[in-house]
């Protein structure tokens, strides 16, 4: 049973599509969990079309569509989408992952790996997180706002227990210390204001979270 | 009865085998639009039919156009390469558009947004090769028939909705989803909190959603 989902705020940018590219792969991975939400943005993609039918038109030049006409007969490379080789798995994340290769996870602290998506983009940090069954992770705070989206397992920490699909926003500087259930590993999405880059042996020990740049 | 069979056949709206199949049932039928726009995009998917593309591309192109010039982020030769992008996609995807689960003005909204998305990307220099819009919004299109039947209707409701809302809330919601601002941008160029800009976004659209509401269940 998902019980945290995106705000009306965030939904509306993913509807609009103003929202960071890097932040809509965690709304629409969420999505892949979550029937409500996915009706919710249902309904604001209806807004958006209703707006878009209510603008006030501008004339198109006289040979636009004999342009268009042109090319329609040009073979187009049909988008479909690859079959899944995780079901489970939000697609946008099948396709990171598939076009990558496989996850490569890297240690940060003996009850942490982290593997990074590549998505193209610098502005956010997105990455998996692994939390081995029972481990903890440090008590550690962000740079930026952090999104973190459940996607196998579950995890607890001082305000509640999340479980698949449950979609998290913290804000910089809040502190948190997860903890994995004990029966099994939890993997997360998080995706993170890239930082400042931080130098220095230390930072990395003091804060695994502040050490990698997006790819 | 038949309702619920739709919905638990389909739980997510969309299996990716069935996704694209018209299916025949009476349900269905009851449920598709027949709207010119709705019925112009199956001819353009079964029979190839360029005169109801042409008077699909007519019709949307112009509008498409205001659309993508409002604030300013293309200008006008921009915009209409956009327009030429979408409407292409128009043609190549017609056979996608199911008019029992969106009506032709949602499904081409979307595909435009998404072009938009790419194309603001590609100008930032993002590598859009790793990554389209289209990968982020293919999950989205999950509705039971009750949402179905609202969305059948009510286009124009939302049309006269938006007339009866506060300048100041009408404004926001435009800026945000036709001149592609987020919340912080429109923030910044009114001059206003960001918090008040949330706000009235989001009393904008619950205005409108109640309206939406309303005319489903009269």
């Amino acid at each position: 049973m998902i019980k945290h989902h995106p705000d009306d705020n965030l939904l509306i940018e993913f509807s609009a599509g103003t929202l960071a590219f890097g932040q809509s792969i965690a709304v629409s991975s969420h999505l892949h969990f979550c029937h409500h939400c996915q009706q919710r943005v249902e309904r604001l993609n209806h807004v958006g079309a209703s707006l878009l039918t209510d603008v006030e038109s501008v004339p198109v030049s006289d040979d636009l569509l004999d342009s268009v006409m042109a090319q329609l007969d040009a073979p187009t490379p049909k988008r479909k989408p690859a079959a899944p080789s995780n079901q489970k798995m939000p697609r946008v994340i099948d396709k990171i992952l598939s076009k990558q290769g496989k996850a490569k996870w890297e240690f940060l602290t003996p009850s942490l790996d982290m593997a990074r998506l590549h998505t193209g983009q610098q502005q956010f940090e997105v990455a998996l997180h692994r939390i081995k069954a029972g481990g903890s992770v440090a008590q550690h705070d962000h740079r930026g706002t952090e999104i973190t989206l459940v996607l196998d397992g579950s995890f607890s920490d001082e305000n509640g227990i999340y479980n698949e699909g449950d979609f998290l926003v913290r804000d910089a500087g809040q502190v948190h210390r997860p903890l994995a259930s004990r029966d099994a590993p939890c993997i997360c999405l998080s995706v993170v204001a890239a930082p400042v880059r931080m130098t220095g042996p230390f930072m990395r020990l003091l804060n695994p979270f502040l050490s990698f740049k997006p790819l | 009865m038949m309702a619920i069979k739709i919905s638990q056949a389909h739980p997510l709206g969309a299996s990716p085998d069935t996704r694209h199949t018209r299916r025949r049932s009476t349900v269905t039928e009851a449920l598709q639009r027949d709207d010119t726009w709705s019925l112009a995009l199956n001819r353009i998917a079964q029979d190839r039919c360029r005169k109801s593309f042409a008077a699909f591309f007519q019709h949307f192109s112009p509008l498409l156009k205001g659309f993508l010039m409002k604030g300013s982020r293309l200008n006008a030769a921009q915009a209409e390469e956009l327009v030429q992008e979408v409407m292409i996609k128009v043609w190549g995807r017609a056979e996608q558009f199911d008019s029992t689960k969106s009506s032709a003005t949602t499904w081409l909204y979307t595909i435009a947004r998404n072009s938009r998305i790419d194309w603001l990307r590609r100008q930032s220099n993002a590598q859009t090769e790793e990554l389209v819009a289209d990968d982020l919004y293919e999950d989205e299109s999950a509705e039971t028939p009750f949402t179905q039947l609202q969305h059948a209707r009510n286009e124009q409701t939302v049309v006269d909705a938006l007339a009866s809302l506060p300048d100041e809330q009408a404004l926001v919601l435009k800026k945000v989803y036709m001149e592609s601002k987020s919340h912080s941008e429109v923030s910044t160029e009114l001059g206003l909190p960001l918090g008040t800009v949330k706000s009235r976004v989001r009393l904008a659209l619950k205005k409108l959603q109640d309206v939406v509401g309303r005319e489903a269940c009269a």
